[in-house]
Parts: structure tokens; C-alpha cells; sequence
């Protein structure tokens, strides 16, 4: 708050219980009250929460988890379920982000060329892709395309996932392509380079520099994704917690856990992004 | 060659007509290349079905499970499929309505000053925005229906209501009441999910807005709220109503997943049909043909309105 606003109003109304709140509001505005107040409501929170499961007679085992990240024994330490199941993840990831860079080059490329057929191609995929849901795609992929090309649940859910970020990623590759100036690609036209020429040296180069945040971000939308694939019971992080909640019936525990690993991996990437962002911003 | 014309100028005329066949003729080809890939591969994939695919396509059934004519009332009805499409609409509706209000606050303590408020909302924000979906909802539903719920005795309150002898307008408000406590949580779940993206709409909105603005009104004497009301949210709604209305069809998508807290929605109605007739192909594209139409349809229309609005305002 401005000195400007409180002289304002406490000069139009000079009660107690204005000077009150302005004293408050300061005293709530200085940071590192704010800070305090904030751990404190947050702590209170969890410990309403957990006051709540305990009230309903819910038996807490936390003591139990950290044997699911990693146990000690006379062998040495043993990596633990969840940094498997989240390397799982990671690795379904990287497969379908890979999967659907390509896909999405090539359709951004499609509807950037002037052809019409190809166009026409792009502006089908993407409208097929972005007005089906997600779930509804991946039992498309796995119960109707499975049998047909004989895919095994692994490679119809990378091949889903692939396909419908391919549609999110060309997107951002069209935007990054679109805000290369018109006037280099005339220059680099007028110098004499031909169009592969044209894209190889002077528009993709710069269409990098935009392109590469929100592809990270992009990067965590896939890693959040995977956990879809939990429904068809492929290997990974999510699914890894359904299968210990159905074993130990420890369901908040592990479900917060599983969130906790999450929230962890896409926060540093997100932590990533914007510091690329920061890097690549056109200087001024 | 160089005729003169009366201006004694040269008339070129031929070479831009030569340029233009050359081009004509560049760009066939490679729109050639892309209609035989593309025709190759589907024929490609048609053969292989063929040869290796033992499927017995039964498309006459599916119309029965959209509508089926029912003989004690003599007249058609919703069958599965429309049931669940409709509980699907309930669904993005009421939890768009939650959702957007509580994006609405969930926005505005993002852009309010004190740095307590902004800390709660930042934390909210990251927690749902940041954790899958599917995630969120199983925490949220094992927490809501099993705890909240039970603990309402919302339960018992809706089987009061169903036994009832005609509670036609819960029925037209909720469907079969039997299963309203599944709908509820369903609705809660999807309308905090998808908050925390409304709520960044909001921001990006009210944020979208000059400075100039607020300085102006407080100079003028408004407080915070009165410049919020009078100045700030008229012009942030127009921007926000495009991203609102995709964020609407998002929503329509995503309700999908609430199936697995087995809510009746259509997804969970079609599982429910692949498991009693086997009509596993026929059944999935119908369903993807449903919210195929759904968004398509709502995406072309909000782009009618926002081109009609466009054109009212300039």
C-alpha cells in the first residue's frame, strides 16, 4: 500500500478501526511476516488434514515409505521402487517427446509449405487430435489401432502420446518458424539461397532460440501425461503407486508420495524453463 | 521483342506470366509426392487389416446403444452411450461454473498485493498445475468420497431422494440420483483441477490491462476493489472470453478421466459396453466420434462468436 492512499482515507475517515487496519495490512505486508504466517497457515493446514484422517480412524504409515526410495541392507544399498518407476517414467517420456518433435517438425513444416494437399493433411491430424480427449485416444490406440498393427501396450501408448503432443508441439514450432521476420527470409532469398538453404542457415537458427522454453514446457506436459498410461497398466510411476496401494492399502501416503516425486521433477524443469527463457530473451 | 506502348515505355509482360507457370509447375510436384504417401500408407494399412486382422465389424448394433425404443412407454429413449454423453455435459457444465469461480478468486489473489494471499494462491496454483491429473484425482476422490462424503451423509440423502416416487427434477438436473454422490465428487475433482488454469487466464487478463489504467483510477480516488470492479475486470473480460471458452472445451476433455473414479460419463459407459458385447472397435470410434463433434462444434461456434463480436465492436 502507497503512503499516498492510507494518508487519504484515514483523512476522510479518522476512526480507530481504520488506523487499526492500516497498521495491520502493513504489519501483514512486510515480508517476512508474511513468510512466518504463511508457514504457520500451512502448517496448520496438514495438521488439520491429518488431525481429519486420524478422526476417521485412518492409520498412518509414513514410517514405511522411505523403504519404497531405498533400503540398506548386508548387500549394499538397493534402489527402491518409486526411483525405478520414476525412471520408467522418464524414460517413456523422452521416448515420446523424440516421437513427437518429429511428428511435429513434420507437421509444422505441412502446413508452413504452400502446398494445399499438405495443409489439408495438418489441418485434419491437428482438428482429429485436439477435439478428442486424451483418454478416449489412448483407448483408440491401444484397443482399435493395437490389433490392427499389432502393437503391444508399450509402443501403442508411446505412439499415443507421440502423436498427441505432436499435435501441441507443432504449434510451437509454427510460432517460432512465423516469428522469424519475413524480411530475412527475403534477404536470404535475395542473396541467392535456395528454400532448404533458407531454412537451414538463416530461419530455423533463430526459430531455436524461441522455440526452446516452451518446448520444455512442453517436456513437462509429457512427463505429467505418462501417468494416464497408468489406466492400461503400463510400467510407470503412477501405475507403480496403484499397484503398492492395491498391495499395502496405504493410499494417502503413497498417492501424496507419488505427487511429492511429480511435483518435484516438473518443478525443476519448470525452474529450467523460465531460467532458458530468461537466457533466450531477445536482448534489448 | 520490345513493343513500345504510348508512354515509349518497354511493355514487359511475358516474363511474370513465364515466372508463374514455372512456380505452378515446382509446386505440383511435391503436392503429388504427399497425396501418394499419404494414399500408399492408407492403402498400405487397409491391406494389412485385411490379411491380419480377424474382426467382425457389427456397425448395425451401435444405433441401439445411442437410443433404443422403449415398449412399456412407446417412444425412444436414451441408451448408453447418449446417458453418458449427457452426464458428460452435466458434468463440464456445473464444474465449469465451479471452476470459474474459483479461478476468478484463485486470479485475483494472484494479482493482490499483500504477499501472504499471493503465497497461498502461487502454492495452489503449483500443486495442481504441476501434478498429473490422474494423480490429483484419485488423492482428491479417496479424500472426497470416502471421507467428505460419507462423512455428509450425502449418500443416504440421495437415496432418500431417488426413492422418491417422481423426483423429476433432480433427475433433470443430476440424472439417476442413485449415483450422485459418484457425480459430486467428480464435479468437485475436475472443477479444482481445471480452476488452476482458469485462474491463470484470469491473471493473464487483469495483468493484460495498462498500468496506465490503475494509475488513473486511483488518481481518480477509487480504491482497489471500486478500480477492480469499475475499470480493471470490463476490459479483462473481453480478453479473457477466447482463452475462457477453449479452456470450457478442455474441460469437456478432461472430464473423460473422471471415469476412473467411475463416474457414468461416456467413457465409463463405453467400458461398460467393450465388457458386455465385445463391440470393441465399433464402440471406441463412436465414443471418439462423440467428443469429436462435441468440441469440434463448440470450437467452430466459439469462433463464430468471437469474429461476430470482433466485427460488432470495430
Amino acid at each position: 500500500m502507497s503512503p499516498l492512499s492510507s494518508i487519504n482515507r484515514s483523512s476522510i475517515k479518522p476512526s480507530c478501526s481504520t488506523a487499526l487496519l492500516t497498521v495491520l495490512s502493513r504489519c501483514v505486508n512486510n515480508t517476512a511476516v508474511a513468510i512466518t504466517l504463511y508457514i504457520a497457515g500451512m502448517g496448520l493446514l496438514i495438521y488439520l488434514a491429518a488431525q481429519g484422517a486420524n478422526a476417521m480412524g485412518y492409520n498412518w504409515q509414513w514410517y514405511r515409505i522411505p523403504d519404497y526410495f531405498y533400503q540398506i541392507d548386508e548387500h549394499g544399498l538397493i534402489i527402491g521402487e518409486i526411483p525405478l518407476g520414476l525412471m520408467a517414467t522418464l524414460k517413456l517420456s523422452a521416448l515420446c517427446f523424440v516421437l513427437a518433435i518429429g511428428l511435429g517438425i513434420v507437421i509444422a513444416l505441412l502446413r508452413h509449405a504452400q502446398l494445399s494437399s499438405g495443409r489439408l493433411i495438418a489441418t485434419c491430424y491437428l482438428e482429429l487430435i485436439r477435439n478428442t480427449p486424451l483418454l478416449v485416444l489412448l483407448y483408440l490406440f491401444y484397443y482399435v489401432l493395437g490389433p490392427v498393427l499389432q502393437l503391444d501396450r508399450y509402443s501403442a501408448s508411446v505412439l499415443c502420446l507421440g502423436c498427441y503432443h505432436a499435435a501441441l508441439l507443432s504449434e510451437i514450432f509454427r510460432a517460432g518458424i512465423n516469428s522469424v521476420d519475413s524480411g530475412q527470409s527475403e534477404a536470404a532469398h535475395a542473396i541467392g539461397l535456395n528454400k532448404i538453404q533458407t531454412y537451414r542457415f538463416i530461419i530455423l537458427p533463430q526459430a531455436v532460440k524461441l522455440v526452446i522454453p516452451p518446448l520444455v514446457n512442453e517436456l513437462i506436459h509429457v512427463i505429467k501425461n505418462t501417468a494416464i498410461l497408468s489406466v492400461i497398466a503400463v510400467a510407470e510411476l503412477t501405475t507403480l503407486g496403484r499397484d503398492l496401494i492395491s498391495d499395502t492399502y496405504m493410499s494417502f501416503e503413497i498417492w501424496f508420495t507419488i505427487a511429492g516425486v511429480y511435483l518435484l521433477v516438473t518443478l525443476l524443469l519448470s525452474l529450467l524453463a523460465s531460467q532458458l527463457e530468461k537466457w533466450y530473451a531477445p536482448k534489448k | 521483342m520490345h513493343q513500345k506502348n504510348n508512354m515509349g515505355l518497354p511493355v514487359i509482360q511475358k516474363i511474370p506470366v513465364m515466372k508463374r507457370v514455372s512456380m505452378s509447375a515446382r509446386q505440383h510436384w511435391p503436392n503429388i509426392v504427399i497425396v501418394f504417401i499419404t494414399l500408399s500408407v492408407i492403402t498400405l494399412l487397409a491391406l494389412h487389416t485385411k490379411t491380419h486382422l480377424v474382426y467382425e465389424w457389427r456397425w448395425e448394433r451401435i444405433p441401439n446403444y445411442l437410443f433404443r425404443w422403449d415398449e412399456t412407454e412407446q417412444r425412444w429413449i436414451a441408451n448408453l452411450l447418449v446417458e453418458g454423453l449427457i452426464t458428460t455435459i452435466r458434468i463440464t457444465l456445473y464444474a465449469s461454473v465451479v471452476a470459474l469461480l474459483l479461478g476468478i478468486i484463485l486470479g485475483l489473489a494472484r494479482t493482490a498485493r499483500p504477499l501472504l494471499i499471493r503465497l497461498f494462491a502461487r502454492t495452489y496454483l503449483e500443486c495442481l498445475r504441476n501434478v498429473p491429473p490422474i494423480v490429483i484425482i484419485f488423492i482428491f476422490y479417496f479424500f472426497l468420497s470416502e471421507q467428505v462424503i460419507a462423512a455428509l451423509e450425502l449418500d443416504q440423502w440421495a437415496r432418500e431422494i431417488a426413492d422418491q416416487p417422481d423426483p423429476w427434477l433432480w433427475t433433470l438436473l443430476f440424472g439417476d440420483m442413485r449415483v450422485f454422490p459418484a457425480l459430486i465428487s467428480g464435479i468437485i475433482v475436475l472443477a479444482l483441477f481445471e480452476s488452476a488454469f482458469i485462474g491463470e487466464i484470469i491473471r493473464a487478463g487483469i495483468e493484460s490491462i495498462e498500468r496506465g489504467q490503475h494509475e488513473a483510477a486511483h488518481s481518480l480516488g477509487l480504491s482497489r476493489w471500486d478500480s477492480l470492479r469499475f475499470i480493471i475486470l470490463p476490459q479483462a473480460t473481453k480478453k479473457v472470453l477466447p482463452p475462457l471458452g477453449n479452456q470450457f472445451i478442455t474441460l469437456l476433455k478432461d472430464s473423460a478421466i473422471v471415469s476412473l473414479i467411475s463416474v457414468q460419463e461416456v467413457t465409463y459407459k463405453t467400458l461398460e459396453l467393450v465388457a458386455s458385447t465385445r463391440l470393441i472397435f465399433e464402440a471406441w470410434l463412436t465414443t471418439a466420434a462423440l467428443f469429436f463433434v462435441l468440441c469440434f462444434g463448440l470450437s467452430r461456434l466459439f469462433r463464430y462468436l468471437e469474429g461476430s463480436s470482433r466485427q460488432r465492436s470495430s
